[in-house]
């Protein structure tokens, strides 16, 4: 059994926990705290049988827009965290001012390779992406405020991003770039 | 022996992966389902076919009811914005004749007068004239000629008032048609 798919599997089901939960939460918290009514429809149209309606639309916008939030908040301060962490841990092999900085700053303890992969940045970018993208699509049908689905689409641009540079320092420890060393 | 043990390690193994990667696919397919599913949606609890509508206001507008042979299928019930009512009734293929029902008691129980509105038609003329009776008025709502007329009652102070429901027309109606009257105060 190939020891890639077990461990993608093994770290995908953290991002996927956290995504449904951070949603389901979000929307009962925010509910909670704003003291609005829902109630729970069980008329069987989506794939589950159980959807939380509002009676109002205002409310409705509201609710979807902040849980969504919570939920990008929720996977995308982790994703970036690893990110930066591998970013970090990996220009400090390259640049000699970055170990000076983070000495100075005293985190090198916290620079380690530990959860450094980028199979591990990849699936909680995916993740951060598809939460995005349901933002954005919740924004696009007036399910939630166009600035939440703005916010959404710079994240998941950043996590694109933040995956393509994760790959670009990978490759580079195979393939080193020629100029730095000559 | 150790060979027989690698070989079902490895038809383990073969038969796992499948299992793994499909389950890996229901990993980030199941959070996307979810998520879209338990957003929540706008949706009206559902109008059950009332007796009575109770306002916050001074008054209450009760359905009658009871079995009738050209009028079924009564309903009453509350429209999105506040004070309006629609009451909608089946009225069923009769003879040439008068018929009449009491359909709606309403109750003012403020200390000023309250005017009601009542504005009702059938989608489809059928020559019959459909009137309001109240008090042994009568108040047409629309007329054989297809002409529908908006009426204003007034109700007393702490008073109840019966409305019937009145259809008449000099011809047999072979086929049912649908009451609807819209009830607004002013």
């Amino acid at each position: 059994m190939s020891k890639l798919l077990r461990k993608t599997l093994r770290i995908a089901i953290w991002p996927a926990i956290i995504m449904i939960a951070a949603k389901f939460l979000g929307i009962l918290g925010v509910s909670a705290l704003y003291n609005l009514n829902y109630y729970i429809d069980n008329q069987v149209e989506g794939i589950y049988s159980v959807q939380i309606c509002y009676t109002d639309p205002a409310s409705t916008i509201f609710v979807n827009s902040m849980s969504n939030i919570i939920m990008l908040a929720m996977l995308g301060i982790p994703t970036f965290y690893l990110m930066i962490r591998t970013l970090l841990y990996q220009t400090t092999f390259q640049n000699p001012r970055t170990i000076v900085k983070i000495t100075k700053l005293n985190l090198l303890k916290w620079i380690t390779k530990k959860g450094t992969s980028f199979l591990q940045i990849f699936i909680w970018s995916s993740f951060l992406v598809i939460a995005s993208t349901i933002t954005v699509a919740h924004s696009i049908q007036g399910n939630g405020y166009s600035w939440t689905g703005q916010m959404a689409f710079v994240i998941g641009i950043l996590a694109i991003w933040g995956t393509m540079k994760t790959y670009q320092l990978e490759t580079d420890k195979i393939y080193p770039k020629e100029n730095i060393y000559y | 022996m150790q060979n027989k043990t690698s070989k079902i390690k490895d038809i383990g193994a073969k038969i796992l992966e499948p299992v793994i990667i499909v389950a890996l696919v229901l990993v980030f397919v199941i959070p996307i389902l979810s998520v879209i599913n338990i957003s929540p949606i706008t949706r009206q609890l559902k109008k059950l076919d009332v007796l009575g509508v109770t306002t916050q206001s001074s008054y209450v507008i009760d359905l009658v009811e009871g079995k009738h042979r050209v009028f079924t299928s009564e309903k009453l019930r509350e429209l999105e914005n506040k004070d309006t009512f629609e009451y909608t009734t089946n009225i069923g293929k009769r003879s040439g004749d008068r018929y009449s029902k009491p359909i709606l008691k309403i109750r003012n129980k403020g200390a000023e007068s309250k005017t009601f509105i009542f504005d009702g038609s059938t989608a489809v003329n059928t020559k019959s004239n459909i009137l309001l009776n109240i008090e042994n008025k009568s108040y047409k709502l629309q007329g054989d000629n297809g002409i529908t007329h908006t009426q204003e009652i007034v109700v007393k102070p702490n008073s109840e008032i019966t409305i019937f429901l009145v259809v008449e027309s000099l011809n047999s109606i072979q086929f049912s048609e649908e009451f609807k009257m819209n009830i607004s105060t002013k």
